[in-house]
């Protein structure tokens, strides 16, 4: 830490830090040089945003402000009087899972400063009797979530209740950033500085590849379309202490022919792991997956019985209490792993936590950096992280993210770090604002309007999407007969407010952007809940079948009133759910960097250990087919059983691969008469067709052509079930679908209707609904990332293209085979046979080259199974 | 699709019904009219247009299967009308125009709630189980004894899974030994996947046929 002198830059208050400074001090404490920056900024009026690593005071850089601002104004005022304004700070969190610790880390200088403030938390976790008293009377310092900060902003008396508000910080502001809650936020923040104008906002965020502009969201853009007058927006951007040094070490398998090409759950390397949690107090273990975490608690604790309490696993859909107590044991060190996803990215700082463990692909630098900023908190200490591969490409990726780390670190730019973009024009968030701020206390037109282009997502609103939006919530459609007796939002008096108290209680237990399928609670005949599991998981079992959740293996009794009852199962091994969105990809910057490194190989560097296992893997490609370089497209047919195999491997990212593989398709069906199934991941895509394809120049003067490419792609949509998955999220967040959650109003239940329906009503009834347009748009932008794949699609067309006939499934193409079968149906038995055979046969042409021979099958089977 | 059932031959139709031509009979399900209206009432807004869509389809099928009876098998009104006047509009319409079409509507969960429709549309209503001829019409599947029973308010549907990932999602006709249930008829109702019991046929309903699905062991 910066030992604090007095002669530090600039002049700030120094006599309204004074207490700050002493608190700091009674704890041997001396602030960064970025918290005195940070202070200095706030107490000028300035808004802004943080960004420093976890476990770097992130949290008092921005309350000290203020705090000693507040102090300072009430003595002031009156000596020792109690200051009554209301609330004065609102604290945004992501994670209402945060939000009690947050709270606590707020307390502590209140209470020790002497300032009269009381400091609350309101989630939707926050029990009825205290949301209660706070509808009386709101705290001085609220620690919430974007829902519920929408939720106080739909009840009618939100505005003299917020007009006091000095100050709002949004915690991890890079989380929000980039999906649907970051829109939500950044309404709402422009409905609080619309309350209270002279309203600071503050972010905290973690370093990602786009500061300036995570800045700019934060504050909105004050634009004036009337005189055309955008004012530049006046924040800081505060750089906090340079992260610790990370280290990146990977776990590898004794020979890599023997470790498997495909799959994802990758407990060759248990033995491995056990070594590494043998020698660590508190080891965090990151998986991928729900799924994947289930599988590695379970095999844990089948391999160390003797660890039995002292192994826990921790996900989205566990049990928020089970998981505050795993959080619990974590941060007080009293527990020796924590098998958990992402649930544990964020936030609360685990001290103990002396070591991190990453099963399975990194799949972003920024994510693995995160990660690996879990543990070394004590000073002085590396960040490490251990790689534990789920399959042999994943080496390869652990190499390309250290070289990628290493390139940032020296010249501390952040340009391999991954950017979050913010997402413009999402309408169904609009759409809910809309609703939000009618049902409290209600809006004029045009006022409303120009707010909402202040936000950086709506700076581009057009007047026509407005006047759809404005149609959409107060009468259905544009004409009035499209939406007989539809009643939500009413002008009265020149004023839109809520048609009737009813639609306002509906719209409020519905606020919310996170999307969850049709979740079941899980809950033990006559004892405890454990968790939340998705409808789809649920109907494929009967009474009687056993599936792993939470960490034991449960018998499903029956299901009723939205709750799946359970009974413990012993011991015996039962199916392993699999959770939506759990397939993230690899992204463009870690991509490029595989590139890279396997460009390397080909000129005979061969650097680290990572790409030292690769070599007989890579030698067996090369045998088979070729090592693409990097400027090189590889395209490798096959014929087996299944049909006519074309694999294209361009290095895309699945997303693009998934775009790029459905453009192909439907422009070669286009063609001529024929079928053909596709699969794609991060490496590459397939195309299999019942006839051989010819790939020579016509093949690719009539796939890679950029004319009437969007509209190719918006074709091929319409045949898919992209843009009806994607209404998913728009028809909750529009209000159109409600969620079906345990104890819900009777009245809720009888609005129960899919998402999918509506998505099909209105394309038959409805068919300019901009809902639709937006569907079409996020698969374009967000799944298909159009952009990037045009460019792919111009360089396809360009670049050097190698077509090799191969025998059989190279290490390259082996994994997309492997993928579209597991996509295809992931509980029947007959894939997993199928993955079986084909790994030995292959392994049987492998044995005839280097000498190796291990049966896999079996091992193979477990990849599903749980035991 | 032609099918043999309980004796009889039946017809299992594309537009979500079921023709039983010894009898000229036409069997529906759950078409949940005024469902649309209800959720518009309720401030989410759903298009007007699926009633008459409905009717559309259901009077297309009864003109060409000929069929002077219609049995609705539970669920003709989703929920109270009082308010949804121009729903109720577009079907006192439809109705006063058929004065030759003999409609038997068995009383399903939600017309219990919803009230019996008004005795100028011509409409009979009956309480389950009704006896039909070779048939026990029903709004809940059931076992009984001896007979063959017609039912709805389960709205089955089955997921279909091709080569490669493509995937199918259609409602579908259940026939077991003794019970056959119905999709629901309704545009705007959904449908629910199901697991097929032992020797149960199913016959997805596709835009424009039914066909028979193999169901695996």
């Amino acid at each position: 830490m910066t030992p604090h002198t007095s002669e530090h830059p600039g002049h700030w208050p120094s006599d309204r830090l004074r207490p700050a400074l002493q608190w700091f001090a009674a704890r041997g404490w001396s602030p960064f040089d970025y918290q005195w920056e940070t202070w200095h900024a706030y107490l000028s009026g300035k808004s802004g945003l943080v960004h420093a690593p976890t476990g770097m005071g992130k949290t008092y850089a921005a309350w000290m402000g203020p705090l000693v601002e507040s102090r300072a104004e009430s003595t002031a005022a009156s000596r020792g009087r109690p200051a009554c304004a209301g609330l004065e700070v609102l604290w945004i969190t992501p994670l209402r899972a945060l939000a009690n610790d947050i709270a606590a880390a707020l307390q502590r200088p209140v209470g020790e400063m002497g300032i009269p403030w009381t400091v609350e938390v309101r989630t939707g976790d926050t029990s009825q009797a205290v949301r209660r008293r706070q509808r009386e009377r709101l705290p001085s310092a609220l620690v919430t979530t974007p829902e519920s900060l929408s939720l106080i902003l739909s009840y009618p008396d939100s505005t003299d209740r917020l007009q006091n508000l000095r100050c709002v910080v949004v915690d991890e502001w890079h989380e929000l950033m980039g999906t649907k809650r970051g829109v939500q936020t950044e309404l709402a923040l422009a409905r609080l500085r619309g309350i209270a104008p002279g309203m600071r906002t503050w972010g905290l965020s973690a370093t990602v590849g786009n500061l300036d502009e995570a800045l700019r969201v934060l504050l909105g853009e004050t634009t004036d379309n009337r005189t055309c007058k955008r004012d530049a927006p006046t924040g800081r951007l505060i750089r906090g202490p340079a992260s610790k040094p990370v280290e990146i070490v990977t776990l590898l398998p004794e020979s890599v022919e023997r470790f498997p090409w495909a799959g994802h759950i990758g407990l060759q390397l248990l033995p491995a792991v056990l070594e590494r949690l043998e020698q660590a107090r508190t080891t965090l273990l990151f998986t991928n997956t729900r799924s994947q975490a289930e599988v590695w608690f379970q095999q844990i604790q089948r391999a160390r019985p003797d660890w039995l309490g002292q192994i826990t696993v921790h996900h989205g859909s566990i049990d928020r209490q089970l998981r505050t107590r795993v959080e619990a044991m974590a941060r007080a060190g009293t527990i020796r792993c924590v098998v958990c996803t992402s649930s544990l990215d964020l936030g609360v700082d685990f001290a103990p936590v002396d070591q991190v463990i990453q099963v399975g692909s990194p799949k972003g630098i920024a994510r693995l950096l995160q990660r690996a900023g879990r543990s070394g908190h004590q000073p002085g200490r590396v960040s490490r992280i251990y790689g534990v591969p789920t399959h042999a490409f994943e080496l390869v990726e652990y190499a390309a993210a250290r070289d990628a780390v290493q390139r940032q670190r020296p010249a501390d730019t952040d340009s391999c770090i991954e950017a979050r973009v913010p997402l413009k024009q999402s309408l169904d968030v609009l759409v809910q604002h809309l609703v939000t701020v009618a049902a409290g206390g209600g809006f004029r037109e045009a006022d409303l309007l120009a707010e909402v282009r202040r936000t950086h997502a709506f700076a581009d609103l057009t007047d026509d999407q407005w006047r759809w939006a404005m149609d959409f919530v107060s009468r259905g459609g544009p004409t009035l007969r499209a939406y007989p007796q539809y009643m939500r939002v009413a002008e009265r008096d020149g004023r839109f407010v809520v048609a009737n108290p009813r639609v306002a209680r509906l719209h409020r237990m519905s606020i919310g952007t996170i999307t969850s399928d049709d979740s079941l609670r899980v809950k033990v005949v006559r004892g405890a809940t454990l968790g939340t599991i998705e409808e789809s998981f649920i109907a494929r079992l009967r009474p009687g079948d056993r599936f792993v959740f939470s960490g034991h293996v449960v018998e499903l009794a029956r299901v009723r009133d939205m709750t799946a009852w359970v009974r413990r199962a012993g011991k015996s091994g039962g199916i392993v759910p699999r959770w939506q969105g759990g397939r993230m990809p690899l992204s463009s910057e870690l991509s490029t960097a595989v590139r890279q490194k396997l460009t390397e190989y080909i000129r005979g560097i061969i650097d680290g250990p990572e790409m030292q296992a690769m070599v007989p893997l890579l030698e067996l490609q090369r045998k088979w087919s070729r090592i693409p370089e990097e400027d090189e497209l590889l395209v490798e047919q096959i014929h087996t059983r299944e049909g006519h195999h074309t694999y294209v491997h361009s290095f895309e990212g699945r997303l693009v691969h998934e775009g790029l593989s459905l453009l192909f398709a439907h422009r070669l069906t286009r063609q001529a008469p024929r079928s053909i199934s596709v699969s794609a991941n991060d490496y590459g895509f397939e195309l299999l067709s019942p006839e051989p394809l010819l790939v020579d120049e016509s093949f690719w003067r009539g796939l890679t052509h950029t004319t009437g490419l969007l509209e190719d792609l918006l074709a091929c949509l319409n045949d898919t079930e992209l843009a009806r998955r994607q209404f998913r999220d728009i028809a909750r967040i529009a209000g159109l679908v409600f969620p079906g959650y345990p104890g819900a109003a009777k009245s809720a239940r009888q609005l129960q209707a899919s998402s999918e329906l509506f998505y099909d009503v209105f394309r038959e009834f409805d068919p300019h609904n901009l809902l639709l347009d937006q569907a079409r748009r996020e698969v374009l932008e967000q799944q298909l990332e159009f952009v990037r794949l045009r460019t792919a699609v111009e360089r396809m067309g360009r670049c050097r293209r190698v077509v090799v006939w191969c025998e059989q499934l190279t290490p390259l193409a082996f994994p997309i085979w492997a993928d579209r079968l597991r996509a295809q149906s992931l509980t029947s038995e007959k894939w997993s046979d199928r993955i079986a055979r084909m790994i030995v046969r292959l392994e049987k042409k492998a044995a005839s080259e280097p000498a190796h021979r291990e049966r896999r099958s079996q091992r193979n089977r477990r990849v599903r199974r749980a035991s | 699709m032609q099918v043999e059932w309980g004796g009889e031959q039946l017809e299992l139709l594309p537009e979500r019904a079921l023709h039983h031509p010894r009898a000229s009979t036409l069997f529906i399900a759950d078409p949940h009219f005024g469902k649309a209206a209800s959720f518009r009432q309720l401030g989410v807004p759903v298009p007007a247009g699926t009633t008459s869509a409905d009717l559309d389809r259901l009077q297309a099928v009864l003109t060409r299967t000929g069929a002077r009876r219609l049995i609705i098998l539970g669920d003709f009104l989703h929920a109270r009308m009082r308010d949804a006047q121009h729903t109720l509009e577009v079907m006192s319409d439809w109705w006063s125009r058929r004065s030759g079409l003999e409609t038997i509507v068995v009383r399903g969960n939600h017309d219990r709630r919803a009230g019996d429709p008004p005795a100028n549309w011509g409409i009979r209503v009956e309480s389950e189980p009704f006896d039909d001829g070779p048939f026990l019409c029903c709004h809940e599947p059931r076992q009984v004894a001896g007979r063959f029973v017609l039912a709805g308010h389960y709205h089955p549907a089955v997921m279909l899974e091709g080569p490669g990932r493509f995937s199918m999602r259609l409602p579908c006709f259940r026939l077991g030994p003794r019970t056959a249930i119905l999709p629901a008829f309704g545009r705007f109702t959904g449908a629910k996947a199901f697991r097929p019991r032992p020797g149960e046929r199913i016959f997805a309903v596709g835009p424009n046929e039914v066909v028979q699905v193999k169901v695996m062991p």
